[in-house]
């Protein structure tokens, strides 16, 4: 589904990405791990638009490198931000409007309910979104609009940081739903290594801008080179 | 495209509010009869107001703060003259052209909306005095800095004299209810969600699919054509035109105290701005200091920022205890 092709970002004098190169298949949920300043933010930058980069971006075979921002949410990559991103002066339900209306090209208010009730927004629906919201219905919010686009790709960014860890559960719980609900295809960034455990089955691992590691979660938590890159001391 | 789902009863009464402040405004040259005066004050009021609305559909629907709009009603007023005067157009198609022509020049702007905040409205500033030197130097074809004359007035239409106060008068509430009605269609369509949504969260909007730039860019030639609309049908009201005027500094700042002492949010609040802010300037300022009477103006516009930042109708708003954003 999604093939990046030695993908790299330079921001002045400091390479946030540098040759990264992997391939996800359709259905999988790869968790994107690293240290802070690694380059997981940057790399879904790129791959929503926000940010242009060298190398290739490939989803569904076709080469989206130079698709603008607002043609990629239109391509099926939908995003959540680290720092949730609601419209301002809109309310919930005219969030997901506006992300259906333009991301999925359609006005469908059924859908939208359905949303809104999977994600426990419900009763939130006429809320202004940036004053009306908690922190963990702003961090719903992220999502049910990335849903509104109907995706097929779904770039989830440290969703579940600042949740306990009952909390993170019932989180984990609800992105496996949405994962066999709607047939979705799902890269997390998140640090708890529990959570990647529980809710992937692949993870890659960034550091400086380099992927260090690839392969199952237990496999890529074993490898020397990703505890050293959280410990910064050589694995014993 | 279809309008978005917001509950009908607070729509009927903004319906109903437009409608009444529209009415009131049109039934006021039957209460004032013969003050030909008075009717002139609120012919150059409802201009400024035709200009404060197209500059808070900029501000409002796509977060553009334009410091230019000088520009957009000079190509206007300029452009109507000389299409009437030299191709003998009638004035009455001449103006809708002259929007057209404004429009037109807008596009010359578009490269300034990948700017933002200041960045957008000092660009836009620049592009306002190029026009005017324009003007100034072209004197082949506007007159230069004599400026132009003989062009036709405002014509007569079923036996209605429209270049009469009166006439002018109904013609500009016309037109301003006219303008109202398209802001307030485009706002409650899903554009005009999108371009809500827009003015401070561009990027979320744009990774949910929207394109920031094409609706921004639809917004500014829309912007345009209405102040080039005012810019036209003034010209052809004083029956006069030079650089110095029609590109006036004036037409670029005067709608922006008047959208903001409005409340520039909403559809209402411009038109009650520039038309309270214009009589008081004329009425009561100049009354008081008889040269240098826009000071009051500044100290005016300071007063309502800090008291109710969300202007005269957010005040109303307020003391009825209505919700967070005004929305005439």
């Amino acid at each position: 589904m999604l093939r990046l092709d030695q993908v790299s970002v330079r921001f002045g004098g400091l390479m946030a990405l540098k040759d990264v190169s992997f391939e996800l298949k359709g259905g999988e949920i790869l968790g994107l791990v690293g240290p802070n300043g690694a380059g997981k933010t940057t790399l879904f930058n790129v791959i929503s638009g926000l940010t242009r980069a060298r190398g290739r971006t490939l989803f569904n075979d076709k080469d989206i490198s130079a698709l603008p921002l607002h043609k990629r949410a239109r391509v099926g990559i939908g995003r959540t931000f680290q720092i949730p991103q609601p419209m301002k002066h809109l309310t919930v339900r005219e969030n997901l409007t506006v992300a259906q209306v333009f991301g999925a090209g359609r006005n469908d208010p059924a859908r939208i309910d359905e949303i809104l009730d999977v994600m426990q927004l419900s009763e939130q629906a006429d809320r202004d979104a940036q004053s009306g919201l908690a922190l963990q219905e702003l961090k719903r919010l992220e999502i049910a609009k990335a849903l509104a686009t109907e995706p097929k790709l779904l770039l989830l960014d440290e969703v579940l940081a600042g949740l306990e860890s009952q909390a993170k559960r019932q989180f984990t719980g609800k992105l496996k739903e949405l994962h066999a609900r709607f047939g979705l295809t799902i890269v997390i960034v998140e640090h708890d290594i529990e959570t990647i455990s529980d809710l992937c089955s692949r993870a890659v691992v960034l550091n400086f801008g380099q992927l260090i590691a690839d392969g199952t979660p237990a496999e890529v938590f074993r490898n020397p080179l990703v505890v050293e890159s959280y410990t910064g001391t050589p694995h014993a | 495209m279809a309008a978005s789902s917001s509950s009908s009863r607070p729509q009927m009464g903004r319906n109903a509010g437009l409608v009444l402040g529209v009415l009131v405004l049109a039934a006021l040259p039957l209460v004032l009869g013969a003050s030909n005066y008075l009717l002139g004050l609120f012919i150059s009021a409802l201009i400024l107001a035709g200009i404060s609305l197209a500059w808070a559909l900029l501000g409002n629907l796509g977060g553009m703060v334009s410091f230019g709009h000088a520009a957009f009603f000079g190509v206007g007023a300029y452009a109507s003259a000389l299409i009437s005067a030299r191709l003998g157009v009638p004035v009455l198609l001449a103006i809708p052209l002259a929007g057209l022509c404004a429009a037109l020049c807008s596009l010359a702007m578009l490269p300034a909306l990948r700017l933002s905040g200041p960045y957008f409205a000092l660009a836009i500033l620049a592009y306002a005095q190029i026009f005017r030197i324009l003007a100034t130097e072209a004197t082949w074809l506007t007159g230069g800095a004599a400026g132009l004359q003989r062009y036709p007035g405002l014509p007569t239409i079923f036996g209605f004299d429209l270049s009469t106060r009166t006439g002018s008068y109904v013609l500009l509430v016309l037109l301003v209810a006219l303008c109202a009605l398209a802001y307030v269609a485009i706002r409650r369509s899903h554009v005009g969600t999108a371009l809500r949504a827009i003015a401070e969260s561009e990027d979320a909007t744009r990774v949910v699919g929207v394109n920031s730039v094409m609706l921004k860019a639809w917004m500014l030639l829309l912007s345009a054509f209405m102040t080039g609309l005012f810019g036209a049908l003034n010209a052809h009201i004083i029956g006069f035109l030079d650089p110095d005027y029609a590109f006036s500094g004036v037409w670029s700042v005067m709608p922006i105290i008047a959208a903001i002492f409005g409340g520039y949010r909403t559809i209402l609040g411009p038109v009650a701005g520039a038309i309270l802010i214009y009589m008081f300037d004329q009425v009561v300022a100049k009354s008081l200091i008889a040269v240098g009477h826009q000071i009051l103006l500044g100290i005016l516009l300071a007063v309502m920022i800090l008291v109710a930042p969300n202007g005269v109708l957010g005040l109303f708003k307020r003391a009825k205890g209505g919700n967070r954003h005004a929305e005439a």
